[in-house]
């Protein structure tokens, strides 16, 4: 089988940063937090893998060590055959990737001006930005490209967000907490276009991060559970229920009966 | 498609910068207040310091305007990086410029582009407002010898500023050296004076900052129309100082850049 994402023995840890108040701080192990502990596992292309845990459990750490931002401590990751460290920009252009803070556009361009921005970096030219731009506008129902970006309401700037990591058609698309500023209907609609027509369609792959277990019902397939930087459990729903003996558990009951 | 990003950073920017639309006229303003307050220092001082520039064929107010514009060059080279780098920061675009596929020394040279060129426009803006306005003499200008000592000035004083840009990326505070290093440059460069006016002492340590040679250089090339041949004491210590300090400091910032992403800093300021 052919994997698009590979973790082996991967484990990162974040040390406080060197104070001269308190500069032992520095080297204690007890000041240290642990992100992500011997983490393994293979994620095969075209699947939906929402990463489920509370606030500091490591998700958004496990996402930025997959889009090259953070580096581990050890182990190896590989994206497509490429390893992590080694093959950087490839691996870059193989992701797209959407932060969970707002911020990352400059607020005095509009719209459009930090999407051709960002197009260009990924290294398109003039007619395959505009080609491209009209798709995801179209597809986004996006009408107003011309406004200064910060007049946009958060479900909009989410919208370019996401509309950012596509611009390069991207094999594998990290999300982090996508749907926390979406309405109802625009989550809806974004579920449905991932599901259907990024991963159905076009056997694409996405890791997203959530601490909402109905949300990530509604959209996963597969599902990891992260505590405190340890890999608690992955797999389809069905294969979660084996695991903790229960065939009619919720994703809920699973994540509790696992973390306890 | 190096070049294409590029452009893309020097679009980005030029938008930026226009969308601050009377920043522009201010910058005019403060050149023209700058040009006029050397153009009556020198009513009041030219015959006290002819005997200073006369090597360089000049009265005091041709000779600082022209230092003046070269300098605020070698202040973008030397300060620009890690402006950019915390703008970027402080908007949480650099993170998202990161996870583009986009080469470190493309990224370090589409970062200070639009500076450059702001400056190259800055530095026309002096000659031009000199040329008509003060009837500063240009016969002589040696377009290749300036050339040659603008890039060579871009290019040694860019790779301080990259070192500067990566002190700031690791410690997240600018480096207390580059604010000395860029006040001892005035003060003993000959950007405001001829370095002859300065004691014996002072002008040997002079010596030893590129700044002292760049400035020559330029005013030597502009007013004398001296060949690149006639400056190659000046154009060879500049060339050295570049070929020694560019690979250096863009390691420097690959390296600040690595150990962000182990430290998971990236994005902190």
């Amino acid at each position: 089988m052919r994997y698009i994402l590979e973790f082996n023995k991967v484990t990162k840890i974040f040390y406080p940063p060197f104070s001269f108040k308190n500069p032992l701080d520095f080297l204690s192990s007890q000041k240290a937090i642990l992100a992500l502990n011997n983490i393994t596992f293979q994620l095969r292309e075209g699947v939906i893998l929402a990463v489920l845990g509370p606030n500091g459990a490591g998700k958004t750490t496990l996402l930025k060590i997959i889009s090259t931002l953070i580096l581990p401590d050890s182990g190896t990751v590989k994206i497509k055959d490429l390893i992590l460290g080694k093959d950087d920009l490839r691996i870059k252009s193989l992701i797209g990737w959407v932060g969970s803070s707002e911020r990352g556009f400059y607020p005095r361009l509009t719209g459009r001006q930090n999407l051709e921005f960002f197009a260009c970096l990924y290294g398109l030219d003039k007619k395959k930005i505009n080609l491209r731009l009209q798709e995801l506008f179209k597809f986004f129902k996006i009408d107003y490209q011309d406004k200064r970006f910060d007049t946009y309401s958060s479900g909009m700037q989410q919208k370019f967000a996401l509309m950012r990591a596509l611009l390069h058609d991207p094999e594998l698309l990290l999300l982090d907490e996508p749907l926390k500023s979406l309405d109802y209907t625009t989550a809806l609609n974004l579920r449905n276009f991932i599901k259907e027509h990024l991963v159905k369609e076009k056997n694409k792959t996405v890791i997203f991060t959530t601490h909402r277990m109905e949300e990530a019902v509604d959209f996963a397939d597969l599902f990891m559970i992260l505590v405190k930087g340890y890999l608690y459990g992955l797999g389809t729903l069905s294969e979660l229920r084996k695991k903790v003996n229960n065939p009619s558990a919720t994703l809920s009951e699973i994540f509790l009966k696992l973390t306890q | 498609m190096w070049l294409r990003k590029i452009i893309g950073f020097l679009k980005k920017d030029f938008l930026l910068e226009s969308s601050y639309r009377f920043s522009f006229f201010f910058d005019i303003f403060g050149i023209l207040i700058n040009i006029s307050i050397y153009f009556f220092i020198d009513r009041l001082f030219e015959q006290r310091l002819v005997a200073h520039l006369e090597e360089f064929g000049v009265n005091y107010f041709s000779y600082v305007i022209l230092s003046s514009a070269a300098f605020s060059y070698i202040g973008i080279g030397m300060g620009s990086f890690a402006e950019r780098i915390r703008s970027e920061q402080v908007q949480g675009t650099l993170e998202t410029i990161l996870v583009t596929p986009t080469r470190t020394a493309v990224l370090v040279f589409s970062l200070i582009i639009w500076s450059l060129f702001s400056a190259t426009l800055e530095l026309f803006m002096y000659i031009t407002l000199g040329i008509f306005l003060f009837k500063i003499d240009l016969t002589h200008l040696n377009i290749l010898s300036c050339i040659i000592t603008l890039l060579l000035i871009i290019i040694s004083f860019s790779s301080l500023g990259i070192i500067s840009a990566s002190f700031l990326i690791v410690f997240k505070r600018l480096n207390p050296l580059s604010w000395l290093i860029g006040s001892l440059e005035g003060l003993l460069g000959g950007v405001y004076f001829p370095i002859t006016v300065l004691p014996g002492w002072l002008q040997f340590i002079a010596r030893f900052f590129p700044i002292t040679y760049a400035i020559r250089a330029i005013q030597l090339a502009v007013y004398k129309g001296y060949h690149p041949m006639q400056l190659s004491r000046e154009l060879g210590f500049l060339f050295l100082f570049s070929i020694l300090l560019l690979p250096i400091s863009i390691f420097i910032f690959w390296k600040s850049l690595y150990r962000s992403r182990k430290t998971g800093t990236l994005a902190h300021y």
